[in-house]
């Protein structure tokens, strides 16, 4: 960070500028003037904020993928299908037990136990052949979504959320003036921010899992160089089946929080499986930080898009995906190999 | 006794031995020939639905998947854009040509409308190259996977150009020499034309300078640099020129569906390229269009065979999904490759005195 | 020839007499200085050699000079012009060329075929769709380089097929496509017999005069019979320059190079 602040003063200066005005907007009262010409702040602030979450759920998925990349050079297209797996499995203890919470460890084993297993049987007999693996990885995508779809149908799903999470919450962001002249504070549903925070806490936890544990030390070090890696001893299948175990469980509780806030239905693995894409394209390969940046701008983009420029918000997606792949190829935060 | 030699397809590399190298026409193997001959006169073999359905769609799959082929096999690039410069093209042809979709279709001349969707479509397959092949290989999938699917979204959003989910109806060939394009025989004869002219045009290009500095490139772009060739300008090149025959491609694709909608370029097909291209094999022009020709069956066929063994007849992507898993796990190169190693050993066990190599 | 023609073209707007000038070059891979504030200057049509033991920094200085690494500080003047932030092909089309350690050669395509992709790779029609004909005189040219490296009689044969001294040679005709002004040629002699090193030195001295070329080598002597001046480098800097003769009878080279136990 500091390498970047002392080797780009004047774009250092462009984003804190940009952050400066960005934070001004949400936090400041806005003037009738501006509520003329923007719309009204609470539009603004829900949509900022539905970015936002949305960013976490993108992160959530996202970074499983970008670690499987990262490490192991796969590019797993079949990711969607795990999330979307992951869903419905949730959806079926939830129904079955009536508990929420319950659906986050079971999702998260099954989800892992076939990521191990696909590492284990199938990939592993195909080291180094990464056109091989992804292709692979495509197969599985097409088979899973034929059988998630036999089973479950092409109806949509949602997953109840706890009654301890439902309905909104007031956030200390002043969206407004009532009758009485008092501010108005924003509401948001309760649930969205938990998910955002525990996204920000299992990001942390990975980042620190990274940084400061040895398995960290080594999984990194794999990113950078796998070849060496392995011939320096560490029984890299193991470290494989880790991350690939772990990438895997993301992905499925990920399913979880999307089937609550969202829904699950036919087509939802395609659309975050791109999402994940976008992402870690715009993020950097390999780099947790970049997944957690590239989220958020996705998530934000996506729903401002959305709320102010419905047809096009699409394009916004592409153009931001446009211009980092033409000035800055390897994304945001990636390392230029 | 002597070995007869069975009148199979060979490699066109002759011993340097010979003193007269052999014409080209010489070179065609006497298969070739015989499938040349069978597939001009299959009208007089098969019904209109085969002819229309079931050759038509592999004509046409084959030649888009070709250009897959062009950039995987020949550029080590493997791009999943294809489908989508492919729907370009039809879609360019609805909105510059005739359609049901009266207030947003021009109806330009065809001699207007078909060369301007190609060039579109092929400054389209240019601009996302340029994108995609800044980055490692393995990356190409990835950058061309969202932006199709950017494309499909966008598409199916957007009213004004290309009117959302509903697309344009009633495309239809233009009328030339008073044939009525579309009917079974004259259409599968088009779609033939076009399939064969684009295998023979990657034929011929692949042994151009243009061609062989590709697939250099393809083998070790840093040499490539270091010998003054500018890796960058060329793949991108090798996409403008996938990018005209995958937009030819489409264009029929519209033609044959007399429709096209955002689902033509969905996700979905673009992946079906894909594996069509795997599947037959591709390292060899000719494996895409023996991909297109099994997934054709598949998908024609599948639901009657499902429904034989008593499983449900919808569950035809399930076959497709597992039949490709099981080519790219056991015979990565498709069945092309398949084929090569089968005709190895055989050519093994007939000559007792070369031992164990082939 | 018109590749030729060009070539006198830009020679006339740019500075004669200096091939290559470096000043404070250094690559540094994170805190790893591979070479470090390098400056020298090679004359044009000069037959030089870059020796130093491993570690030296000697092929990081030739990365550097084609364009494969980005020097992290300095600048690098080829022929006159400033070419720090050219890419490769660019330098290549400007005359400079180079050879590799560990053969890059296209396996998959005959001695011909990789001569001809050379010599296309510099002449103007290398985006061609349409194949040449056989008349071509690129395939003229590219028959002429093969004789040069006395490979005519492997002209057909699958560069995989080849022995090791051969394709080492054929390294060599692919530097000489087209009309090259500097030629770098890292370890040449690596890995050849006796006989086989004798035949790359009579190739070597027998290249035209305004051919100029570095040569990287362990082989001393080998480096000090075909080169007129002498650069000595030791961990990532140029420590000694001189003739063959200085630098063979330099006490500290002596003992820093020679008395190491290496060529």
């Amino acid at each position: 960070m500091q390498q970047f602040l002392s080797k780009h003063p004047v774009w250092s200066a462009v984003i804190a500028g940009l952050l400066a005005v960005f934070l001004w907007l949400v936090l400041a009262p806005w003037t009738p003037g501006m509520e003329a010409v923007l719309g009204r702040k609470r539009v603004f602030v829900n949509a900022v904020l539905s970015g936002i979450t949305l960013g976490a759920l993108y992160f959530l998925v996202a970074s499983g993928f970008t670690l499987i990349f990262g490490l192991m050079r796969n590019v797993n297209l079949a990711h969607g299908s795990l999330y979307l797996l992951g869903g419905y499995i949730g959806y079926e203890v939830a129904d079955r037990t009536g508990s929420w919470l319950l659906a986050f460890p079971v999702v998260f084993v099954c989800v892992a136990v076939l990521g191990m297993a696909l590492q284990h049987f199938v990939f592993r007999r195909m080291e180094g052949e990464e056109l091989r693996q992804t292709l692979v990885t495509i197969g599985l995508s097409v088979v899973l979504a034929d059988i998630m779809l036999w089973i479950w149908g092409g109806r949509s799903y949602t997953i109840l959320s706890p009654d301890w999470l439902s309905g909104p919450m007031t956030l200390p962001i002043e969206v407004g003036v009532d009758r009485a002249g008092d501010p108005l504070m924003m509401r948001f549903p309760k649930v969205r921010i938990y998910i955002l925070l525990a996204a920000v806490v299992i990001g942390i936890g990975m980042w620190l899992a990274l940084t400061r544990t040895r398995i960290g030390m080594i999984i990194r070090a794999g990113v950078d160089d796998r070849d060496m890696l392995a011939a320096s001893g560490v029984r890299i299948q193991y470290v494989f089946l880790l991350v690939f175990a772990f990438g895997a469980g993301l992905a499925g509780i990920a399913g979880i929080v999307g089937g609550t806030f969202q829904s699950l239905s036919p087509g939802e693995d395609t659309r975050f499986l791109l999402a994940s894409l976008v992402v870690v394209i715009v993020g950097g390969m390999g780099s947790i930080p970049g997944a957690a940046l590239g989220a958020v701008i996705v998530g934000l983009a996506e729903q401002i898009g959305f709320v102010y420029m419905p047809t096009y918000s699409v394009v916004i997606t592409f153009l931001i995906l446009a211009l980092v792949l033409a000035f800055r190829p390897q994304g945001l935060l990636g390392r230029r190999r | 006794m002597a070995l007869a030699e069975r009148p199979a397809a060979r490699p066109a590399a002759r011993p340097a031995a010979r003193t007269v190298e052999p014409m080209w026409i010489e070179r065609i193997p006497p298969a070739a020939w015989a499938v040349g001959f069978v597939l001009l006169i299959m009208p007089l073999i098969a019904g209109n639905f085969f002819l229309f359905q079931v050759f038509g769609w592999t004509f046409i799959l084959g030649t888009i998947a070709l250009s897959l082929m062009f950039l995987a096999g020949y550029g080590g690039m493997v791009s999943l854009i294809q489908m989508t410069v492919a729907g370009l093209g039809g879609y360019m042809v609805a909105i510059l040509g005739t359609s049901g979709v009266g207030h947003i279709s021009l109806g330009l001349p065809w001699f207007v409308y078909i060369p301007a969707a190609i060039a579109i479509a092929a400054l389209f397959a240019t601009a996302v190259g340029a994108l995609a092949v800044r980055t490692e290989g393995i990356y190409t999938i990835m950058i061309t996977l969202a932006i199709a699917s950017a494309f499909f979204y966008f598409t199916r959003q957007n009213h004004e150009i290309f009117n959302g989910y509903n697309g344009f109806n009633l495309v239809v060939p233009p009328e030339l020499f008073g044939i009525n394009w579309r009917r079974p025989v004259p259409f599968y004869y088009l779609t033939l034309g076009v399939a064969v002219l684009s295998y023979l045009a990657v034929v011929y290009v692949a042994r151009s300078p243009f061609g062989l500095a590709l697939q250099g490139i393809r083998d070790n772009p840093r040499r490539m640099a270091s010998l003054g060739f500018n890796v960058t300008a060329h793949r991108v090149l090798a996409y403008t020129f996938a990018g005209v025959i995958a937009a030819v491609g489409g264009i029929l694709l519209t033609w044959q569906n007399a429709q096209i909608s955002p689902g033509t370029a969905g996700i979905g097909p673009v992946i079906d390229i894909l594996v069509i291209a795997v599947v037959g094999g591709i390292r060899r022009p000719i494996g895409p269009f023996i991909g297109a020709l099994i997934y054709v069956l598949l998908r024609t066929f599948s639901p009657d065979v499902l429904l034989a063994l008593g499983l449900p007849g919808e569950r035809y992507q399930l076959l497709i999904g597992l039949g490709f898993l099981l080519v790219v796990y056991f015979s990565p190169d498709g069945v092309l490759g398949l084929w090569e190693r089968w005709r190895a050993r055989q050519a093994r066990r007939r000559d007792p005195l070369r031992g164990g190599r082939a | 020839m018109s590749d030729a023609g060009t070539m006198t073209d830009r020679l006339g707007s740019v500075s004669s007499g200096t091939a290559l000038e470096l000043r404070g070059v250094s690559k540094f891979f994170g805190a790893l200085a591979a070479i470090q504030d390098v400056t020298m200057t090679v004359a044009a049509g000069e037959r030089r050699a870059v020796l130093g033991s491993n570690g030296a920094g000697k092929t990081t200085l030739f990365n550097c000079v084609t364009g494969d690494f980005l020097p992290t500080s300095g600048t690098i003047r080829l022929f006159g012009e400033d070419v720090t932030e050219f890419p490769a092909h660019e330098r290549i089309r400007r005359g400079l060329r180079r050879t590799y350690q560990i053969s890059l050669l296209f396996t998959g395509l005959s001695v011909r075929d990789n001569v001809y992709l050379a010599c296309r790779g510099v002449s103007r029609n290398r985006f061609s769709l349409l194949r040449p004909r056989r008349s071509d005189a690129l395939v003229a040219r590219a028959d002429e380089l093969i004789e040069a490296v006395h490979l005519t009689r492997q002209r057909e044969t699958l560069v995989g097929a080849l022995s090791y001294g051969q394709q080492r040679q054929l390294e060599i005709a692919l530097a000489l496509a087209g009309a090259p002004r500097l030629i770098l040629f890292d370890e040449p002699a690596a890995g050849l017999s006796p006989s086989e090193r004798a035949e790359l030195v009579e190739i070597l001295t027998g290249l035209p005069g305004h051919m100029g070329y570095i040569i990287i080598e362990h082989d001393m002597d080998v480096a000090l019979r075909v080169a007129e001046r002498v650069t000595m480098m030791h961990n990532g800097r140029v420590f000694k320059e001189g003739t063959p003769a200085e630098i063979e009878s330099d006490p500290e080279v002596q003992e820093l190079y020679l008395g190491g136990g290496h060529g």
